[in-house]
């Protein structure tokens, strides 16, 4: 098939061509996964390994009035490798998330990748398959450790991150010639894609949805940001230095007092941390799904329904985990809640898609 | 692809570049020294309150506090402008949705494009000596971008269902 026919059939719809099929289904497959990873990490490993983490600290300090420096270090040791275990499991849940993010992306633009078939194809498969992988191997991280390395502070782990983090640099990079070619009056010059301006009333919904959550975003980032500088409260040094004074007076009490809030500090911070990342996740994944609508093959009632669901999900997902300051359990029960209903309606739309390529597969079949 | 499209998309895709080029710049560069930076001053602080010298311990804790400032200007800027230029994107392919007139989504766009290129500018600024511009850019850069968003849903709202 020449360009010009391709980007031709790319521009009646969004998953005309292979490269759109396997980006945008690719893409979404991404998302969900990332977002059910992130649902057991939460679970399983964030909030007990903040306890060890903390208990660690608690042991350390409790050693500074023995003058035991090397029994210290071991506790700070092991901290590192809790960290190490919590790091990776946050990178692994973020980087599938941003990476489905971009292949959504990418599938929407490719009328505008001025590349042959066979190319767009095969970056747009280099692209889902390194970006399936390399979570993976940011998660392998912490278990394989050095390993059989031949790098004194590299693993296998982090090597194969980096590779496959190179072949996602790569299908990106070939994706930006074909816009840099097509920009540049390389191809053939074409309109808009019609399916952006396709608009229906689910496109729509997740469209505003998407954008107030954007703002709701930037305006909890600038008031944390502004409660952090004008705040009273004890910053994270003072509480630090409060700490081994306590410890090294042997002050029993005022240490636990010290450590019960630290730990609050550390707790009020991840949550506001979360909130503003979450608001902000949420609404960029409203935006790229909202491309996609036209091509849900469900009568539009029903997509609209899938679309107020992701809406209703994007705000309250957030909202659960602010709960979670005064609230608690109950807060990441809603969190978890609306976590769930999000899968779900992106699950359901995904099916949508499914349909719809089915649909048009059968009909091309029918014609020929 | 009108003129306001072009804009938010051609930024979009040169701030997406530069911020990889910063991104790897840093990873190489600074990160893993400022993570074993931190690590190591708050067990400084730790093992010298141990032998006594509490302004040594204080000292490497003030450090420690300071790495960690300077590591989340970094994260955040680094972050803020991957996640913004995609945003811009994403707003490029819609632009031609809105009910705006061409004159008044150019302007909407310049603004997104330039709010989105000062508000990272201003955070990562806030580590060195011009952190009073950094504080001055960020907060400018965080109302063009919620001014430009409110825009681009009032286009959208205005503009008729299809």
């Amino acid at each position: 098939m020449t360009q010009a026919a391709l980007i031709s059939l790319e521009n009646q719809g969004p998953l005309e061509s292979d490269s759109q099929r396997v980006l945008a289904i690719g893409g979404i497959l991404l998302v969900a996964s990332g977002m059910l990873f992130g649902e057991v990490f939460a679970m399983f490993v964030l909030h007990p390994n903040n306890a060890r983490i903390g208990e660690a600290m608690y042991a350390a300090a409790q050693l500074i009035p023995a003058g035991d420096a090397e029994g210290i270090l071991g506790h700070f040791m092991a901290i590192g490798g809790f960290l190490e275990n919590r790091g990776t499991k946050v990178d692994t849940h973020s980087h599938i998330i941003h990476m489905g993010y971009i292949a959504l992306l990418l599938a929407m633009l490719q009328p505008w990748v001025a590349l042959s078939a066979a190319t767009k194809k095969f970056t747009a498969w280099l692209f889902v398959a390194s970006a399936s992988l390399m979570p993976v191997a940011i998660f392998s991280i912490h278990y394989v450790g050095l390993a059989y390395s031949p790098f004194e502070l590299l693993g296998w782990g982090n090597v194969l991150a980096d590779l496959f983090g190179a072949l996602l640099a790569v299908a990106v990079f070939f994706q930006l010639w074909g816009l840099w070619r097509y920009g540049t009056g390389q191809a053939e010059l074409e309109p808009s894609p019609t399916y952006f301006s396709s608009g229906n009333g689910a496109s729509r919904t997740l469209l505003v949805g998407g954008l107030l959550l954007l703002v709701a975003g930037f305006l909890y980032g600038a008031g944390y940001a502004a409660w952090t500088q004008t705040s009273t409260v004890s910053s994270e040094v003072d509480i630090l230095k409060d700490i081994v004074t306590h410890a090294a007076g042997a002050q029993q009490a005022l240490l636990d007092a010290d450590f019960g809030a630290f730990g609050q500090l550390q707790m009020y911070r991840a949550i506001n941390v979360a909130v503003h990342t979450h608001i902000n996740e949420m609404g960029i994944l409203l935006l790229l799904m909202s491309f996609v609508q036209a091509f849900v093959n469900y009568h539009e009632v029903t997509r609209k329904r899938w679309a107020q669901l992701a809406v209703l999900s994007g705000f309250g997902l957030p909202i659960g985990i602010l709960l979670e300051i005064n609230f608690g359990i109950i807060g990441s029960i809603v969190a978890d809640f609306f976590g769930f209903t999000m899968i779900v309606s992106l699950t359901a739309m995904l099916f949508g898609l499914l349909r719809y390529t089915g649909a048009r597969d059968a009909q091309k079949g029918e014609r020929s | 692809m009108t003129a306001a499209q072009r804009i938010l998309i051609l930024t979009g895709i040169a701030l997406i570049a530069c911020t990889m080029v910063f991104g790897v710049g840093y990873a190489l560069l600074d990160e893993h020294q400022t993570l074993v930076g931190m690590g190591t001053q708050m067990a400084t602080g730790f093992m010298a309150a141990s032998s006594g010298d509490m302004e040594s311990a204080y000292a490497a804790l003030d450090a420690y506090g300071a790495l960690t400032q300077e590591y989340r200007n970094e994260v955040h800027s680094h972050g803020h402008w991957g996640m913004l230029s995609l945003i811009l994107i994403v707003l490029g392919l819609v632009f031609d949705r809105l009910a705006l007139s061409s004159g008044q989504a150019l302007l909407v766009a310049c603004l997104l494009a330039v709010s989105t290129t000062l508000f990272p500018l201003g955070v990562v600024l806030q580590i060195g000596p011009a952190a009073g511009i950094g504080k001055l850019l960020a907060v400018a850069g965080a109302m063009g971008m919620v001014f430009g968003l409110l825009m681009t849903v009032y286009g959208l709202l205005k503009s008729p269902s299809g």
